[in-house]
């Protein structure tokens, strides 16, 4: 046991000498490896992505940093437990309460068809959500239907934030509006979204109107699933 | 450094990606499938099919003949149509070249009908009606040794 | 020797853990947080609601994997298909989580689409938060691809003809011969049959979930960081 360590206490491993902390731009923390012991990996090289979404985990385990409520008036915020928590209780037992009654009330679509046989001959019809793209698909070639266009609103839909900030800001110019976003008047954007949301409806609602049911289109008519 | 990042990030990938590409199953072979028809090709009248599967044991499929929109010569069919018109008798598979759905022989207007967009092909096989652009696809056969069979170009899945 | 006070064990047991790690001091940030009054507004709660569903998803999936048997079989006579047919008709209980798990599934697409429009109509996504609506457009993504897998796992007709015409779509990317990859790969063969099941149930039970609770984990990182956005 006498290997010449001094063992006061639990963890008596102490750092004999402390170690300098350098303070540079008010930056308080552990020193950087010296330059030769770094990854030759600055903003400008291919894998510096890589690094950057390896690092990302670590950075989302740290402190989460400033918060907004931290900035605001005690009598203007409340804490997250229990003021805030309270009702996702509730709101669960009700959504648990309402997915049972579903379960054992509706079992209808849950009933399953023959076994899967590729020699049988069926209509398929996708499930609910997917109707307005099946319905989609029937109103052009679907090398546009099918590859182009969803692609492009997935797209779209990802990089929505900066199509935003980008148009958004061009359009309230000429308006004559004096910034972007305007309080209480998303008219443009939101226009927008509910026609959007209004189409995938309408497809969605043409679908389920059956074969029956067939409206005009340029190459025909296009009945419903 | 950075060249054995590189070539880390290259090695790892390189083999899950070779390893999701799937290889046939040892059983699968290419081969003639006999199929008989429930109406023997010299009982059929014109403008009349009558409609065939690939056998289920062992899971088999037709190997089509040529191609066009979503079908593609070389690409499987668990199904066809032997039909009669004009004298002249034809196998088709029996998918859709739109989207590759089980057409029907609608046998009032003389077509094959898709039940999924409504596309429509004479009995030849061209193409009635949108949305289909292609064709239907032919299926390699020839006669077998009675009337009522037929032995196609297939494919014994083997799994 | 006296018997120690319950409350004294405890609190020996919990100077015991955080001489360790802080852990009173992580649960004492992550609960007393202080929120903005304004987050009271009902609208905020739909996201609580996808967690939940999410949460419930993962449990009676979990559950269902007792009994599911993921092998097609061959035509005629398949495992996967009888083990969904046992797990509705004779496990005790078995309709009743199938069953949640089926309306679960449809509610928590609804669910997050409204917590989409809500994230719009308060234009949550603006700077920011912009990546945050990225990582919840992928979550999107998955939560579609999650229920498009889920679909052919009972492996009846419909499951597979649905599946079959999904696959051909995704198979009409030009050129053809990057198509014809995609959905041999899709399919693992040159069919629809066994090899699609197992594909599609590994990227059911296995891939998607741990991708979504990681994204979930990194969205809520992002709340946390960001702050409840205003009301519009």
């Amino acid at each position: 046991m006498s290997n010449g360590i001094d063992r006061e206490g639990p963890g008596a491993a102490q750092a004999v000498t402390e170690i300098p902390i350098i303070e540079v731009d008010g930056h308080t923390g552990h020193t950087l490896e010296p330059e030769w012991k770094r990854l030759p990996i600055g903003t400008d090289h291919i894998l510096y992505p890589v690094l950057v979404s390896l690092a990302l985990f670590p950075i989302l385990m740290g402190a989460a940093g400033h918060h907004l409520a931290d900035d605001m008036p005690d009598d203007e915020t409340h804490p997250f437990f229990p003021d805030h928590f309270w009702p996702y209780p509730i709101i669960a037992v009700i959504m648990l309460i309402t997915v049972g009654l579903l379960a054992a009330f509706v079992q209808k679509n849950l009933q399953l068809e023959q076994p899967a046989d590729p020699r049988a001959v069926t209509i398929p019809r996708p499930d609910w959500y997917f109707l307005f793209l099946f319905q989609f698909l029937k109103l052009g070639p679907e090398l546009i239907t099918a590859i182009v266009i969803p692609p492009v609103v997935v797209i779209g839909l990802l990089l929505w934030p900066f199509i935003d900030s980008f148009a958004g800001t061009r359009v309230a110019r000429r308006l004559g509006w004096k910034r972007w976003p305007v309080p209480g008047r998303n008219i443009y954007t939101g226009t927008g979204w509910i026609v959007f949301l209004a189409i995938i409806a309408f497809l969605t609602l043409w679908a389920l109107a059956g074969p029956g049911f067939c409206l005009p289109w340029f190459s025909g008519p296009v009945c419903g699933a | 450094m950075a060249i054995l990042l590189t070539s880390t990030v290259v090695v790892a990938l390189a083999p899950l990606l070779v390893y999701l590409w799937p290889a046939a199953p040892k059983g699968q072979r290419k081969q003639v499938l006999t199929v008989t028809l429930d109406t023997p090709i010299d009982q059929l009248s014109d403008g009349q099919a009558v409609k065939f599967n690939a056998p289920a044991s062992p899971d088999s499929a037709f190997i089509m003949a040529d191609g066009g929109g979503d079908n593609a010569a070389g690409d499987l069919a668990f199904g066809g149509f032997v039909v009669k018109n004009q004298g002249k008798v034809d196998v088709f598979a029996i998918n859709c070249s739109h989207l590759g759905c089980s057409i029907a022989l609608n046998t009032d207007a003389k077509t094959f009908d898709c039940p999924c967009h409504g596309s429509r092909f004479h009995l030849d096989g061209t193409v009635l009606r949108g949305p289909a652009q292609a064709p239907l696809s032919h299926l390699t056969w020839k006669q077998g040794s009675d009337p009522s069979s037929i032995q196609v170009d297939g494919l014994t899945l083997g799994f | 020797m006296a018997i120690p006070h319950p409350r004294e064990i405890q609190t020996a047991v919990v100077d015991w853990l955080d001489d360790r790690y802080p852990f009173t001091k992580s649960v004492d940030e992550a609960l007393y947080q202080r929120v903005p009054n304004f987050a009271n507004a009902f609208y905020y709660c739909f996201g609580g609601m996808v967690f939940i569903l999410i949460a419930l998803q993962l449990v009676t999936g979990i559950f269902l994997s007792f009994y599911y048997v993921p092998d097609a079989g061959v035509p005629g006579n398949s495992p996967a298909y009888n083990s969904v047919l046992f797990i509705q008709n004779t496990q005790y209980l078995g309709w009743l989580i199938r069953g949640v798990h089926f309306w679960g599934a449809n509610i928590l697409i609804v669910m997050v689409l409204i917590h989409m429009a809500r994230v719009y109509w308060t234009g949550s996504y603006r700077a920011p938060r912009e990546l945050n609506w990225m990582v919840g457009v992928i979550m999107l993504l998955c939560v579609i691809f999650l229920s498009l897998s889920g679909y052919l796992l009972p492996w009846d007709t419909k499951a597979y003809f649905a599946t079959e015409v999904t696959i051909k779509i995704a198979g009409l990317a030009p050129p053809a011969q990057l198509g014809a990859f995609i959905r041999e790969v899709l399919q693992g063969g040159p069919v629809v049959g066994p090899a699609t099941l197992q594909r599609f149930f590994t990227i059911h039970v296995f891939l998607l979930p741990a991708v979504i609770v990681l994204l979930m984990y990194v969205h809520f990182r992002f709340i946390r960081a960001h702050g409840i956005s205003e009301p519009m």
